[in-house]
C-alpha cells in the first residue's frame, strides 16, 4: 500500500476485507469511465459534424443500427456480474460470516448525542448488566457494576482499543436518535438504530503507530499549527533535545508548552503526526454537534494491548483516557 | 375518446371552440391576476414563486458554503442579519447550519424543482401541446396553487421561530426529527399543504392528457413532453399519500405522545425520555424510526424521477426543434419513460442499505436499482443519437439542452457504487452522494429549466430573450456548477461526510479542504453569474425583440394558438392533429418543419 492513509482518493484500508470493497470501487469507476468516454466521443463527434451550416440539412431518415442495443445488453450483463460477482460475496462475508466467538475480541459499541461509548466486557467475556436508571455522568452506559458479578471485570470506555490481526465484533447501538458507527481506513459503517442492535466486524491490519508514521509531517511552529492543537492532540514523532534536556519525547502529546521550548531553541518546524490517527466517526446527522461526534480507535500491537488494560485498577470504572 | 375532447370542458361552464373572450365578462383583477382558473396564469404563478424560492434555497446554501470553507469566521456582510437561532456574531451556529442544510434540500425539492417542472411549464405548456383550451379541472388546478404557496408560506415563516426551522436533514429522520424543535412541526404542516397541492395537479394532469387532446392527437403522436409529464403525474399521485402520512404521523409523535416512530427506551441527556417532563412522559415505546425510512423513501425515490422527467421532457422539444430532424427512438423513449416510473417504486430501500439490511431484500433493492438504470440509459442514448445526422443550431436553449446530457450522465453513472450495497459501504453519507444527486437536479434538471425558459419564454412573453445574455450565462454556469460539483466525488471517496458543521474536525477530511473551498468560490461565482439570467428575463419583458407566433419553427401546437401570448381558450379553433410531434426536415416539403395540425 503506497501513499498517505488520507488524500484524495480511499484512504488507507487498514482491514482484512476492506481490499474487496476497494476492488469493486475501482472496477465499477473503470466502467463507468469508459461508458463516459465511449458516449463523450459519440456526442462531441455529432455536436460538431452536425453543426447547423450553409448548405447542410437534417436527415429525416433516422439512423438504424443495433449498436445501442448491444451496448445496452453489454451493460446489463456487465451489471450482473457487479452485482453477482462482486456485491452480493462482499455483503455476505460483512452480514453473515462473522469471526469465530473464541478467536474474536468482543466490544459494544453505544452511540450517544454526541459522543461514542465503548463497553468491554472484561477477562470473563461476558458484558454485565445495563439498566437504564443506572445511567449518570461517570456511568454513561448505565452497567450494573454494583450488583451484577458479570460487571465487575467490565470496561467502559470513549476509546475504542482493539488488536491488531484480531478479528473485532462490534454491538452496536444508540441511546436516543440515529448515529451510524463509521471507520473509513477499515471500511466499515453501519448505522446506529435506537431499538436495535446490530453487529459488525472486521479485522485490524495496520496499527496505529503504522498510521502515524505514515501521516507525520514536519508543521512550522506557526499560528496554523496552534490551531490544529487546539482540534486535535498532536504528537511528537522524534525526540527533541537542547543542550542536553530533553524538551519532548517520541511519542509525546505536544503541549504549548513544549511548542514555546522548540521555539526558544531555535527549532523552526516539528515532526509531528495527530495521536489518534484512526477515528470512529458519526455518518448520520444526529443534532447540532454531530459534526464532533467522533472516538479514537487505537489499533494496537499485543504489548500496547497488554499496557493498556494494565493502566486500568482492577476495580471496574470509567476509563478516562 | 378524440372527438369528445373537442366538446368537453367539464368545470369551466363558458362557450366553447374560440379563444375570444367576448361570450361572457372581462374577469376583474383578482380572478384575473390572483384567484385564476386559466392553466397559463396558474403556471406563471407556479413559476414565479418557484423561482423565488429556487434562489433563495441557492441564497442558503452559499451562506453554509462560508462556514465550510472557513469554518468559524464571520460570514462577511450578511452576517449580521441572521436571526439568533441560525447564527452568532455573524458566525454560523451548528443548529443554523443544520437548518439551512435541511431547508435548503426542502426548498429546493418541493418549493423549487417540481414547482417549476410540474407547476409551470406542466401546467403552461401541457394543455397547449395536446390542443386544449384548459386543464381539465380549471378550478382544481387553482386550488392546488392556493394549496402550494400556504405550504410556501408556513416553510419560509418557519425560518423565524425561536428555535428555528427544521433541521433534522430535508430526510427529517425520527428520533431526531421527533425530539427537535418546533421549526420541524412547521415543516411538517408545510409538507402536507405541498403534498395536497402536487395531489391536486396529478389528477388534473392526467385526466387532462388523456380525456382532453385535439381530434388525430393519438398517444403515440404525443409530444415525449407531455408523456414525460404524464408518468410524473402518476407518480406524485401513487407515491405522495404514503409520505403525506407519515408527515401526520410524525406531526402526531410530536405533539400527541404517539409512538409510531419512537422505540421504547431512549435517553436523553442521561434520562429516559419517558421520564422527562413534556409531551414524551407516558410515551409507550414501541415503535420503529425504520418505519418512517421506509414511508420516507417511498415517496422521496419516485420523487426523484419527478424532479428528472420533466427536465428530459423539456429537453427532448428542445432538441427536436434545434436539431430539425425527429427524435431518435420515439416508442424506446416512451415505454422506457413508463417502464423507469414503474421501476421508481420498487428500488426505495437502497437508501437503506446501512440501516442492517439482510442479504435477501438487499439482494432485492441492488437488482430492481440496476434494472432501473436500463431505461435511464435507453433515454440518455436516444437523445444522443437524435443528434446524428441532424442539423444543430446553437441556441441559448439548445445550449442548455445539450449540456444536460453529459451532465446527466455523470449523475446517472455516479449512481452506480451507490446501488451496490458494497460499495455503498465506503460511499454512503459522504460528499460522493452529493455530488452524486447533484449532477443530476442541478446540471441536470436546472439546465433543462433554462432551456425551458429560454424556450418558450417567447411564447409566454411575446418577446426572445437577449442571446449575448443567455450565452454568457450558459458558458459562465456551465463552468461554475462543474466547478461545485466535480470536486465532492473525490471529497466522498476520501470518506469527507456530508451534513458536517465543520469540515476540519475530521482528520480524513482534513487533506480535501481544498477541494470544498473550491466548490465554494465556484458556487459564490455561479451565483452572480445567475445576475445575467435575471437582468435578461425582466430586461427581455419590455425590450426584448418581438418573437412573433413561432419563432423557432416548431412543430407542436403550442406554437399554433390564436395570439402569443395565447389568451383564455388558446386556440382560435381546436386543432386537428394530422402528424406525429416532431416532423422535421421531411422530405418533398419546401419548409425544414411541418406542425402538427397542418392539412396534409
Amino acid at each position: 500500500m503506497t501513499g498517505a492513509p488520507y488524500g484524495r482518493w480511499s484512504p488507507w484500508n487498514a482491514a482484512a476485507d476492506g481490499v474487496q470493497v476497494d476492488q469493486l470501487i475501482s472496477i465499477i469507476h473503470w466502467f463507468m469511465l469508459v461508458l463516459f468516454v465511449g458516449w463523450g466521443i459519440f456526442f462531441v463527434y455529432c455536436l460538431l459534424r452536425f453543426r447547423s451550416r450553409a448548405g447542410h440539412q437534417a436527415s429525416y431518415a433516422l439512423p438504424a443500427g443495433k449498436m445501442s442495443k448491444y451496448a445496452e445488453i453489454g451493460v446489463a450483463i456487465f451489471e450482473t456480474v457487479l452485482l453477482v460477482g462482486f456485491s452480493i460475496p462482499v455483503w455476505w462475508r460483512y452480514k453473515y460470516d462473522p469471526p469465530k466467538p473464541d478467536r474474536r475480541q468482543e466490544v459494544r459499541a453505544v452511540g450517544e448525542q454526541f459522543a461514542w461509548n465503548f463497553h468491554y466486557p472484561g477477562p470473563d467475556g461476558k458484558f454485565g448488566r445495563t439498566d437504564p436508571h443506572l445511567i449518570t455522568a461517570s456511568n454513561l452506559l448505565g452497567v450494573d457494576f454494583d450488583n451484577d458479578p458479570v460487571a465487575k471485570d467490565d470496561v467502559v470506555s470513549p476509546t475504542m482499543h482493539v488488536r491488531k490481526e484480531l478479528p473485532v465484533y462490534v454491538r452496536i447501538s444508540s441511546k436516543d436518535v440515529i448515529h451510524s458507527f463509521y471507520i473509513p481506513a477499515m471500511r466499515v459503517k453501519q448505522d446506529a438504530v435506537p431499538g436495535m442492535e446490530v453487529p459488525v466486524w472486521f479485522t485490524p491490519i495496520r496499527d496505529s503507530d503504522e498510521f502515524r508514521a505514515a501521516i507525520a509531517k514536519d508543521y512550522p511552529l506557526n499560528e496554523r499549527f496552534k490551531e490544529k492543537m487546539l482540534r486535535t492532540t498532536m504528537v511528537s514523532m522524534q525526540k527533541y533535545e537542547k543542550g542536553g534536556e530533553t524538551i519532548a519525547e517520541s511519542g509525546q502529546v505536544i503541549s504549548d508548552e513544549i511548542v514555546e521550548k522548540l521555539k526558544t531553541a531555535g527549532t523552526t518546524t516539528v515532526r509531528a503526526a495527530e495521536q489518534d490517527p484512526i477515528q470512529v466517526v458519526c455518518a448520520q446527522l444526529c443534532g447540532a454537534n454531530h459534526f464532533k461526534m467522533k472516538a479514537p480507535m487505537s489499533v494496537d500491537t499485543e504489548a500496547q494491548y497488554e499496557a493498556w488494560l494494565k493502566e486500568l485498577t482492577t476495580e471496574p470504572q470509567l476509563d478516562l483516557e | 375518446m378524440s372527438t369528445s375532447a373537442a366538446h368537453a370542458h367539464p368545470g369551466s361552464g363558458h362557450a366553447h371552440g374560440h379563444g375570444h373572450d367576448h361570450g361572457h365578462p372581462a374577469p376583474g383583477f383578482w380572478s384575473h391576476y390572483v384567484f385564476s382558473t386559466d392553466h397559463k396564469t396558474i403556471g406563471i404563478q407556479y413559476g414565479l414563486t418557484a423561482l423565488v424560492f429556487l434562489f433563495l434555497g441557492f441564497c442558503l446554501m452559499l451562506v453554509m458554503r462560508w462556514q465550510l470553507a472557513y469554518p468559524g469566521q464571520p460570514i462577511p456582510v450578511i452576517g449580521g442579519w441572521l436571526p439568533k437561532s441560525i447564527a452568532d456574531a455573524g458566525i454560523l451556529l451548528p443548529e443554523g447550519y443544520n437548518a439551512f442544510g435541511a431547508m435548503h434540500g426542502t426548498i429546493m425539492v418541493f418549493l423549487a424543482i417540481v414547482p417549476l417542472g410540474v407547476g409551470a411549464f406542466g401546467n403552461y405548456i401541457l394543455p397547449l401541446m395536446i390542443g386544449a383550451q384548459d386543464m381539465a379541472f380549471p378550478r382544481l388546478n387553482m386550488a392546488s396553487y392556493w394549496s402550494f404557496l400556504p405550504g410556501c408560506v408556513v416553510m419560509f415563516a418557519s425560518f423565524f421561530l425561536p428555535g428555528g426551522p427544521a433541521q433534522s436533514g430535508w430526510t427529517s429522520y425520527p428520533p431526531l426529527s421527533n425530539i427537535a424543535t418546533s421549526g420541524q412541526t412547521w415543516w411538517l404542516l408545510g409538507m402536507v399543504f405541498l403534498i395536497t397541492s402536487s395531489l391536486l395537479g396529478s389528477v388534473n394532469f392526467i385526466v387532462t392528457t388523456i380525456h382532453m387532446r385535439a381530434p388525430g392527437l393519438t398517444m403515440f403522436r404525443l409530444p415525449f413532453f407531455v408523456w414525460a409529464q404524464l408518468v410524473t403525474s402518476f407518480l406524485l399521485l401513487l407515491a405522495f399519500p404514503p409520505l403525506e402520512a407519515a408527515a401526520v404521523l410524525q406531526l402526531m409523535d410530536r405533539v400527541a405522545g404517539t409512538s409510531f416512530f419512537m422505540p421504547e427506551g431512549l435517553i436523553i441527556s442521561t434520562k429516559l425520555l419517558t421520564e422527562s417532563a413534556g409531551v414524551f412522559q407516558g410515551y409507550s415505546g414501541g415503535g420503529s424510526p425504520l418505519l418512517w425510512q421506509h414511508l420516507f423513501w417511498f415517496l422521496a425515490h419516485p420523487e426523484v424521477y419527478v424532479l428528472i422527467l420533466p427536465a428530459m421532457g423539456i429537453v427532448s422539444e428542445v432538441i427536436a426543434s434545434n436539431t430539425r430532424k425527429p427524435l431518435w427512438g420515439y416508442k424506446s423513449l416512451v415505454f422506457s419513460v413508463i417502464f423507469l416510473g414503474f421501476m421508481s417504486f420498487v428500488v426505495w430501500a437502497h437508501h437503506m442499505y446501512m440501516t442492517g439490511m439482510g442479504q435477501a431484500i438487499s439482494i432485492f433493492f441492488q437488482a430492481t436499482t440496476m434494472i432501473i438504470s436500463g431505461p435511464s440509459v435507453v433515454i440518455l442514448t436516444a437523445l444522443l443519437i437524435s443528434l446524428w445526422g441532424a442539423s444543430i443550431r446553437y441556441t441559448v436553449p439548445m445550449l442548455f439542452a445539450t449540456a444536460f446530457l453529459p451532465m446527466f450522465a455523470i449523475g446517472g453513472l455516479t449512481g452506480l457504487p451507490l446501488g451496490l450495497t458494497a460499495s455503498d459501504i465506503h460511499l454512503h453519507d459522504t460528499y460522493y452522494v452529493i455530488g452524486h444527486f447533484h449532477y443530476v437536479v442541478a446540471p441536470g434538471t436546472i439546465f433543462a429549466v433554462f432551456a425551458g425558459i429560454y424556450h418558450w419564454y417567447p411564447k409566454v412573453t411575446g418577446r426572445m430573450m437577449n442571446q449575448f445574455l443567455g450565452k454568457a450565462h450558459f458558458w459562465l454556469s456551465f463552468l461554475f456548477i462543474n466547478g461545485v460539483f466535480m470536486p465532492m466525488f473525490w471529497s466522498g471517496m476520501a470518506g469527507a461526510l456530508r451534513r458536517q458543521y465543520d469540515p476540519l474536525m475530521q482528520l480524513h477530511a482534513e487533506t480535501v479542504q481544498g477541494l470544498g473551498v473550491m466548490t465554494s468560490w465556484s458556487a459564490w461565482l455561479l451565483g452572480l453569474t445567475q445576475l445575467l439570467f435575471i437582468l435578461n428575463f425582466f430586461w427581455s419583458l419590455k425590450a426584448g425583440a418581438p418573437a412573433g407566433e413561432n419563432p423557432w419553427h416548431a412543430t407542436t401546437l403550442e406554437w399554433a394558438t390564436e395570439y402569443t401570448p395565447p389568451r383564455h381558450g388558446n386556440f382560435a379553433a381546436v386543432p386537428t392533429v394530422h402528424r406525429g410531434p416532431y416532423e422535421y426536415s421531411v422530405p418533398g416539403h419546401a419548409a425544414d418543419f411541418v406542425p402538427q395540425h397542418e392539412h396534409a
